[in-house]
């Protein structure tokens, strides 16, 4: 177990990742905390995929893997857009305080 | 004489001429002169009288050529059918009218009175504010009268029904303002309900008996007579107990004429009605809608002769409410009063009339006291236009010298009605009295007739007496009144002149009747015969009715005798106590002891308001009050509405826990929703295991669900040691009878997650021990070499 | 600001330096050495620049004085002898290092005060992973993954805090605790599963899954440049393509956004960046 490797391994690795990147996301307040955990379990998403593309020998998933990269770095590059437009106004990135949607 | 059936002629221009003019009135009424108003009102009925005339005096003239030759012919009958109304599977109903001779007499009775009475409304309303309405409602009612009268078959004869009692209630309640005469409206609507309900379950009854014969299923009249000729057992049969089904559907059907004609026990409502305007008493319940139960009585007289049961009901309520109605109206003071309860005891009368088969009679006396009634409805509504209105007859006496013209007819009436000799009340109400002396149908004690006649005996003399009281208190004395109403005035010539019209009839209208005993000439006795024809039952079996016997004549003279003598008994006693205004004799027997006890249940209407108020209202109110609480309060109020507002502000507070804006909130529900997913894909699937009889044996096949690898290893415990056999492995076995337990165990030993044993395999990770019955058909375990084998694919 | 806050930041950012950078290039080398070195003999820990991919089309016998290749490309492509344990403990000590230096960075990543401290672990977590992909033979993922995103993704969300620099009173969020708590048993059970899931798919690993994976059709060195260029141009150009609309898109959209807002008039309403008084 500890000294022999698996894929199982990276799996559960990936698994965890995407956890920590889940209770950042329910846990910070701060939206750039926030698009970090996003990033973390985008990662995690990642090493899984790639994970199984070195398991079934299908190079299909690096590809994949690649979109997800050139995704999440749209999603960074507009989501951090739209935090310096928050901020701009409201001068805070608290998303606790970011509920206009409910009035 | 069989008119073209089925044709459309102008029969619909009777019923649509008054209802055009309503349409008219109601709508336009407001914007109209008040000239305009009863100008459409009263030509539309005028128009509607003389096309009435038009239609009946060609056959009329047929049959009288006829009838001087001997013999009537065929009876009169003209059908018109609109169009289909109502057509559901066999069922099928027609707006059909139906012209013969009962009908026709109808229709003149009542586009003739009505004519009238809209000319006297035009005097008598002519300060009325609601002027278009009332004469709108005054159409209305007349359109749906025809409606009822004409309709050849009994739905189209209940949307009369109904449409009357509908205008009764909106005429009763006309001055709605006031709220005793807006409760009186609801009363009459609500009694007027219960008998339309029985109308209903007795037509339901027909309907059920008639169904699927040949000719019946449409509820029309000819059909419903054609049913009784061609297969009396329908009406025969025992329906109920051992109640006939003619009895049960008659007693229904006469509860709804006892509802719309006021008889016992529903008559309470007639001398409340008195709230309408008095036009309204005088057309509505006096001479025409009151009638339309006898009318309808004597429209399915062909049902009644099948049951004598039905009859002798009919005939009793009728001569116990001639005789109480009677008795009520002596100690009555308002003129209205007493002429609602002169109402109810005269419909008594014609209900005996109908109720001894005599139905010629009855309809007589029905057209008869439409004229005199009327009269008298209308004397007193011109008395109380004199008086400003008041109707208390305590204020008033020695009238005949303010209203010379009025008190001349009321004279006529009263005559009328008393039966004086050759006025029409004396022939119509002798035929009724000796259709009652010579009833003996069949079931009946041989008495009863006699009975009954009596009884209309007594009852007579009671109308002569509180008649005529009532003419001695308004006409005759000194004037009473002089402190209330200082100067009493006679009519406009509009209300006079109706009560001449009616002075007449109700003077020479007897004389379409002459007995056969009189000296008559024979067109004198030709219209009971042509309007029998309509009205002679077809039927005479077993349990029938039997036609009525002709009287001899010394009988009939000897009757006829004993009706004057209780008429003129009756108008000596009031010219006796009355002539000169109230009775000192009469105060000093009512002072005190049984004649106040009988002065006060009369007063009083025995009481039967009050009796009713304890019997039925405070029960139905307190039930009413318990529903309330209990349905509306609770059930609706709390439960419904607010538990829906509870429900929905509980919703929208879960939903606004939710969405409430937080971006957070949401990956909440997302990762709840994830795990839900998970949840609900890895839902207990329990390793298991099935068998089935195959050829070989019985299959035992391992499933070993979820979260179980394939290549788990599989074995299984057969022979029920607990402990798993040797070669039986595999997640495919087949087994013969014999060699299975009773209980068989699946072990299931993952290599992954089952945990060593020490003997170093894999420990049994789960397993799964389930009763096992076998299928017959599993063949037992013969020595087959390989039947043990596990089959292992 | 306060001066504490400063010095808080200051010694963070060492500290983050060093775990984050040193510790994940370095063993992010280390990394790709462990992948390369993983099918070959035990003690194979030693740090291996990586080759570049065979240019020849012809599969076997180009590379055989390179003592990988042996083991790689054994018989024509075929997978190594099955049976043999097919780990080393190099690989063993590599993976727990690097996973250790992933879940400590995205730790660090969530629980940080400091926004910059934060970015830091972020880009531990980033090596480190770049090591696993090493690992995982894709060689070429590897680098995008640090190119992109410790290059620049991550320098751009430095840029926007130090746009934004704003101190953060309170950390975590507060509202909400029930729901967070569900979602938090939830994620427990999920992982819980998941790792059931992922374990018994496999835990004995065969030889032929770990034995490095033959080269492609075409002859490329598995999770090179050119394999995975060659497949992301013939199988994947659709998406490829759609990726390339989807970065133009996020470059206007992010410009359209991010831009001063101005009236009518060309007078700014809202400006951009720094706010009045904030300091750094």
């Amino acid at each position: 177990m500890l000294m022999t490797i698996g894929f199982s391994h990276f799996l559960v690795l990936a698994a965890l990742l995407f956890a920590i990147g889940t209770a950042g996301v329910l846990l910070r307040k701060n939206v750039l905390i926030i698009m970090m955990s996003i990033e973390l379990m985008l990662n995690a998403a990642n090493l899984t995929i790639l994970t199984f593309a070195r398991m079934h020998g299908d190079l299909g998933g690096h590809s994949f893997a690649m979109v997800v990269i050139a995704v999440a770095a749209a999603e960074v590059a507009v989501g951090l857009a739209i935090v310096v437009a928050i901020f701009r106004g409201r001068r805070h990135v608290d998303v606790d305080k970011m509920n206009i949607l409910k009035h | 004489m069989e008119a073209s059936n089925n044709a459309i002629n102008f029969l619909w221009v009777v019923p649509a001429l008054p209802l055009i003019g309503a349409l008219i009135n109601l709508t336009l009424g407001r914007r109209l002169s008040r000239q305009s108003v009863h100008f459409v009102a009263v030509a539309s009925i005028a128009a509607s009288f003389f096309t009435a005339v038009w239609l009946v005096v060609g056959p009329l003239r047929q049959a009288y050529a006829a009838f001087k030759k001997g013999d009537l012919g065929a009876v009169f009958e003209l059908k018109e059918t609109l169009y289909t109304w109502i057509e559901v599977g066999n069922f099928k109903v027609d707006l059909a009218f139906r012209l013969d001779p009962l009908s026709s007499v109808m229709i003149l009775i009542v586009t003739f009175c009505s004519m009238l009475i809209h000319l006297y409304s035009t005097g008598y309303m002519e300060h009325e504010k609601r002027y278009g309405a009332y004469f709108g409602y005054l159409n209305l009612f007349t359109g749906a009268m025809l409606i009822l009268v004409l309709g050849a078959n009994m739905p189209v004869m209940f949307i009369g029904w109904e449409g009357v009692g509908l205008c009764s209630y909106l005429l009763i309640g006309f001055w709605f303002e006031n709220e005793a005469f807006a409760t009186a409206g609801r009363k009459a609507f609500v009694v007027n309900r219960i008998g339309d309900f029985a109308f209903l379950l007795g037509m339901f009854l027909l309907y059920w008996a008639t169904q699927g014969i040949d000719g019946g299923n449409s509820l029309d009249f000819t059909s419903l007579r054609n049913v009784g000729e061609s297969t009396p057992e329908v009406y025969e049969q025992v329906w109920w107990g051992r109640e006939r089904l003619a009895a049960a559907a008659c007693v229904c059907l006469f509860i709804g004429a006892a509802g719309k004609s006021a008889q016992i026990p529903l008559y309470v409502w007639l001398p409340d009605a008195m709230a309408g305007p008095t036009p309204v008493s005088a057309l509505i319940h006096a001479a025409t809608m009151v009638t339309a139960g006898v009318y309808m009585v004597a429209r399915t007289s062909f049902i009644f002769a099948h049951s004598t049961t039905a009859m002798a009901v009919v005939a009793t309520v009728g001569a116990l409410t001639a005789l109480v109605a009677a008795f009520m109206a002596f100690a009555q003071n308002d003129l209205k009063k007493v002429l609602a309860y002169s109402t109810v005891s005269q419909l008594g009368f014609m209900f005996v009339g109908v109720g001894t088969g005599n139905w010629t009679g009855a309809i007589f006396h029905l057209g008869t006291h439409a004229f005199f009634k009327a009269g008298l409805f209308l004397g007193a509504g011109s008395v109380m236009h004199g008086m400003d209105g008041s109707g208390d007859v305590r204020i008033m006496g020695g009238l005949k010298k303010y209203l010379p013209w009025t008190r001349v007819c009321f004279l006529i009436y009263c005559l009328a009605i008393a039966g004086f000799p050759l006025t029409s009340g004396f022939f119509s109400k002798d035929s009724i009295l000796a259709g009652a002396w010579a009833a003996n149908h069949d079931g009946w004690p041989a008495f009863y007739g006699k009975l009954l006649w009596a009884m209309l005996l007594v009852a007579a003399t009671g109308t002569a007496f509180y008649m005529w009281r009532l003419y001695f208190l308004v006409f005759e004395g000194p004037y009473r009144g002089a402190a209330q109403v200082a100067h009493p005035h006679e009519s406009p010539w509009t209300m006079v002149g109706p009560l001449v019209v009616l002075a007449a009839l109700a003077v020479v209208a007897g004389f379409i009747g002459v007995p056969h005993v009189m000296p008559h000439h024979h067109y004198m006795t030709f219209l009971p015969e042509w309007l029998g024809h309509s009205v002679k039952p077809v039927f005479q079996g077993e349990h029938g009715m039997q036609v009525l016997p002709h009287l001899s004549k010394a009988t009939e003279w000897i009757l006829m005798g004993a009706a004057t003598a209780a008429g003129l008994i009756g108008i000596g006693l009031a010219a006796a106590l009355y002539r000169k205004g109230p009775s000192e004799q009469v105060a000093r027997w009512t002072a005190d002891g049984s004649g106040k006890a009988l002065l006060r249940a009369s007063h009083d209407k025995l009481w039967v308001d009050e009796l009713y108020e304890a019997v039925l209202v405070k029960p139905f109110r307190f039930l009413a009050r318990g529903l309330f609480e209990v349905v509306d309060r609770f059930m609706i109020d709390t439960v419904l509405v607010n538990g829906l507002g509870f429900a929905m502000t509980t919703f929208s507070r879960i939903s606004r826990w939710i969405q409430n804006g937080q971006v957070q909130r949401y990956m909440v529900g997302i990762v709840i929703g994830t795990v839900a997913i998970f949840l609900w894909t890895s839902r207990a699937d329990h390793p298991s295991f099935t068998w089935r009889a195959v050829p070989a044996g019985v299959e035992f096949t391992a499933s070993p669900g979820h979260g179980v690898r394939k290549d788990a290893q599989v074995r299984w415990d057969f022979d029920g040691d607990g402990r798993p056999d040797d070669g039986a492995t595999g997640s495919v076995v087949i087994k013969r009878r014999g060699e299975v337990a009773s209980r068989v165990t699946l072990f299931i030993a993952d290599p992954v997650w089952g945990k060593k044993g020490p003997d170093g395999k894999p420990r049994e990770w789960t397993k799964v021990t389930r009763k096992v019955e076998l299928p017959a058909e599993v063949p037992s375990a013969v020595p087959a070499p390989n039947a043990a084998a596990g089959g292992t694919p | 600001m306060s001066a504490r806050r400063v010095t808080l930041l200051s010694s963070r950012f060492v500290v983050v330096l060093v775990v984050g950078l040193t510790l994940g290039l370095g063993l992010g080398g280390l990394g790709l050495g462990g992948a390369v070195g993983v099918p070959s003999a035990a003690a194979q820990a030693a740090p291996v620049a990586i080759k570049p991919p065979p240019r020849s089309a012809t599969p076997a016998g180009k590379q055989v004085s390179d003592r990988d290749v042996v083991t790689r490309r054994d018989a024509a492509g075929r997978p190594a002898a099955a049976g043999k344990p097919a780990t080393s403990k190099g690989m063993a000590i590599a993976f727990w290092l690097f996973a250790a230096i992933t879940v400590a960075g995205s730790l660090f990543v969530i629980t940080r005060k400091n926004l910059i401290a934060a970015v830091m672990g972020m880009v531990g977590t980033f090596f480190g992973l770049a090591a696993l992909y090493m690992m995982l033979y894709a060689h070429f993922l590897a680098v995008v993954q640090m190119l992109v995103y410790a290059g620049a993704i991550m320098v751009l969300f430095v840029f926007v805090i130090m746009i934004l620099n704003k101190p953060e009173d309170e950390p975590y969020a507060t509202t909400g605790r029930a729901g967070k708590a569900v979602a938090g048993l939830g994620m427990a059970y999920l992982i819980y599963r998941l790792a059931a899931v992922l374990v018994s798919v496999d835990t004995t690993v065969t030889a032929p899954q770990l034995a490095a994976p033959a080269t492609t059709a075409q002859g490329y060195d598995w999770g090179s440049t050119a394999a995975v260029g060659w497949n992301l141009f013939n199988d994947y150009l659709f998406p490829f393509e759609a990726v390339s609309i989807l970065l133009l898109v996020a470059v206007v959209g992010s410009i359209a956004v991010a831009r001063p807002l101005k009236d009518d008039d060309g007078e700014v309403l809202a400006a951009d960046g720094a706010a009045p008084g904030g300091g750094a």
